[in-house]
């Protein structure tokens, strides 16, 4: 799963509605791998207008991974190196297996083959 | 304006102009033809554009039309078609010198080669005087006959009804059909779609680079790949993860397809969810969030319909007992073991439809189109039927007939904010909220529709319905 796709999720569980707590998932025990990506400047431009900054810094460096300002840059078009890592944070790092397990509710959501399982037991519905 | 004739395959005719219509808006290109000139009985279309370079922008990615070419003129016989020519000969000049070649096309008719011979020859009075080349002409002239669609009359015929003429400027984009053969695909399901028709859709949806495609019922992934092969990111999610993975481990699944056709570059995950419970992050524009915009571009979907087929959603058919959870299986939680499968009930097609709406209104950019198949029962139809939301417009609804049912490929535009609506205006909605889930909606033509299907027309062979999948009882993901 690629962290453009991790920025869109947030934990689901019925009781689970502190928007401060359901969202980001946090990673636990990732295996990463790079799989390229189309490089689309207009989609990254327009993606960078929807994902959730914050989040995705908090997520980048609970994982490790350098290079994004810690606030969203005004301007992002003009700034080539930041665009290439972007595309490359978003778009092109994976994570493999592992799972992402919610701050509010606890609830972990298991990650196999790049596939994440985003089923709610019987009680979470 | 200067004049086009569209020569469609006769095939899926009912799709044709949706298709024609949805390519001309993707290429933000004026189309314009006479409404009555079009019929499904008949493979040309009469059409203005502003220029060849549009004629070949228009078709470069059609999948049911066959070439586009300059219009010359028509005729009832060869003699009014030559009389018709003649009346502009000025634009013979252009093509005196260029290497060329004719082609005869004839539509419910045939054509022996000599005959075609004997029909080329009589062109002689255009006087183009360069070579002929069959390989590969500068210039491609085609004379189309027509003899109707009526098989009957036209054994009778020994003459066209109508000719028309004209110089070829583009080919479309039907060959493509070829490489997408599911014959020649790696991984298949039977739910897999035909890749014709999820050409089509991808046409109907305007995937194109830049945008993000999402397959809520992704099953084995048909449209993944048909809108990634037009350039769009796609997304897809499933209740059964097994759809996605395949059974055959390593060298299965939506995977395996997606390196056969080199497409890892596009298709960016799949996911196992029930979608009427799902985690996507409801992102709106507007208000006072930071976050800006939903997240789709197009929704591209063959939902699930009957049982059979995998129409079920998480939920206890005796009510929720949430106790069930925490039991312990073989030593452990219930929920919490490995091969946990929550129960599920079946997936109503009326709420199946709401949903997907409902859906497609919170998480379509607006302008972001919803493409997704509707069955009907012939007989019951009316165009009522086609459940509508405040927020997406209808932009085409297009017939594959089966006899006793049909399936409608319906095409919707979003055309305003699901924020800007008042609870009011979407309690008015036929589909959509709360209210409309709690209380049965009128019953639509496709309301039942499986019940209806299997009690009317039940042909004891059970094969042919829509979407026929034979899930087992418990999935994994
Ligand atoms: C008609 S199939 C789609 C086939 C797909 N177009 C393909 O190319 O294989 C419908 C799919 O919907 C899935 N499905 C059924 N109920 C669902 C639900 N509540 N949420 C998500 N997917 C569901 C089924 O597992 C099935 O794979
Ligand atoms: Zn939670």
């Amino acid at each position: 799963m690629r962290l453009l796709t991790h920025n869109m999720l947030q934990c689901h569980v019925k009781s689970c509605n502190d928007p401060a707590l359901n969202f980001p998932l946090q990673f636990q025990e990732v295996e990463l791998e790079q799989i390229e990506a189309e490089e689309n400047e207009a989609l990254l431009l327009n993606l960078v207008g929807k994902i959730d900054w914050p989040a995705l810094v908090q997520t980048t460096s609970e994982l490790g991974i350098t290079g994004l300002p810690p606030t969203k840059p005004d301007v992002v078009k003009n700034d080539p190196a930041l665009m290439k890592r972007l595309h490359e944070i978003l778009l092109e790092t994976n994570v493999a297996q592992g799972k992402m397990v919610c701050r509010g509710c606890g609830h972990s959501y298991p990650i196999k083959d790049g596939i994440p399982n985003m089923l709610l037991a019987e009680h979470e519905i | 304006m200067p004049r086009y004739l569209v020569h469609f395959a006769q095939f899926h005719e009912d799709f044709r102009l949706a298709e024609l219509e949805a390519l001309a808006q993707l290429e933000n290109i004026p189309l314009k033809y006479e409404p009555d000139a079009y019929s499904n009985d008949n493979p040309f279309l009469l059409v203005e554009l502003p220029s060849n370079e549009d004629a070949r922008r228009l078709v470069q990615r059609a999948i049911l039309v066959k070439e586009i070419c300059e219009y010359w003129g028509s005729g009832d016989s060869y003699d009014s078609l030559f009389a018709h020519l003649k009346t502009t000969p000025e634009r013979w000049d252009d093509f005196k010198t260029c290497s060329f070649k004719f082609l005869v096309k004839a539509f419910g008719g045939t054509r022996t080669i000599k005959e075609q011979i004997k029909i080329i020859n009589t062109f002689s009075f255009l006087a183009f005087e360069g070579p002929i080349d069959l390989k590969n002409p500068d210039e491609v002239f085609i004379v189309y006959e027509d003899y109707g669609n009526d098989p009957i009359l036209q054994k009778a015929l020994t003459n066209p009804n109508e000719i028309h003429f004209g110089r070829l400027i583009a080919y479309s984009n039907r060959d493509v059909v070829q490489t997408y053969n599911l014959k020649k695909r790696e991984y298949l399901g039977n739910t897999s779609m035909d890749a014709e028709l999820s050409l089509v859709m991808a046409n109907q949806a305007l995937a194109r680079p830049g945008t993000i495609t999402y397959d809520p019922f992704v099953g084995t992934g048909s449209f993944l790949l048909t809108c990634a092969h037009f350039g769009a990111f796609t997304m897809g999610s499933d209740i059964d993860g097994r759809q996605i993975r395949g059974a055959r481990g390593e060298t299965d699944g939506i995977k395996t397809n997606i390196k056969q056709y080199g497409l890892d570059k596009l298709i960016l995950d799949t996911l196992v969810f029930d979608i009427s419970r799902n985690p996507w992050r409801q992102n709106n524009s507007g208000g006072t969030s930071t976050r800006g915009g939903p997240w789709f571009d197009a929704i591209v979907t063959d939902p699930p319909y009957g049982v059979r087929a995998g129409a079920k959603r998480l939920g206890r058919k005796t009510g929720l007992n949430p106790e069930l959870s925490f039991v312990e299986v073989e030593g452990t939680v219930n929920h919490l073991r490995s091969d946990y499968y929550p129960p599920t009930v079946p997936y109503e097609m009326s709420e199946v439809l709401t949903d997907l709406l409902e859906f497609a209104a919170r998480h379509l950019v607006v302008g972001g189109r919803l493409v997704y198949w509707l069955p009907t029962v012939v007989d019951e139809y009316s165009s009522d039927d086609v459940p509508l939301h405040p927020c997406l417009e209808l932009k085409a609804n297009s017939e594959q007939n089966f006899g006793s049912w049909s399936r409608r490929l319906i095409t919707m535009e979003k055309s305003r904010d699901w924020e800007n609506l008042t609870g009011a205006t979407i309690a008015a909605a036929q589909v959509s909220d709360e209210t409309a889930k709690s209380t049965p909606p009128v019953q639509l033509g496709h309301y039942n529709f499986r019940e209806k299907y299997f009690s009317k027309f039940d042909s004891n062979s059970g094969s042919s319905t829509p979407n026929e999948a034979v899930i087992p009882a418990e999935p994994t993901s």
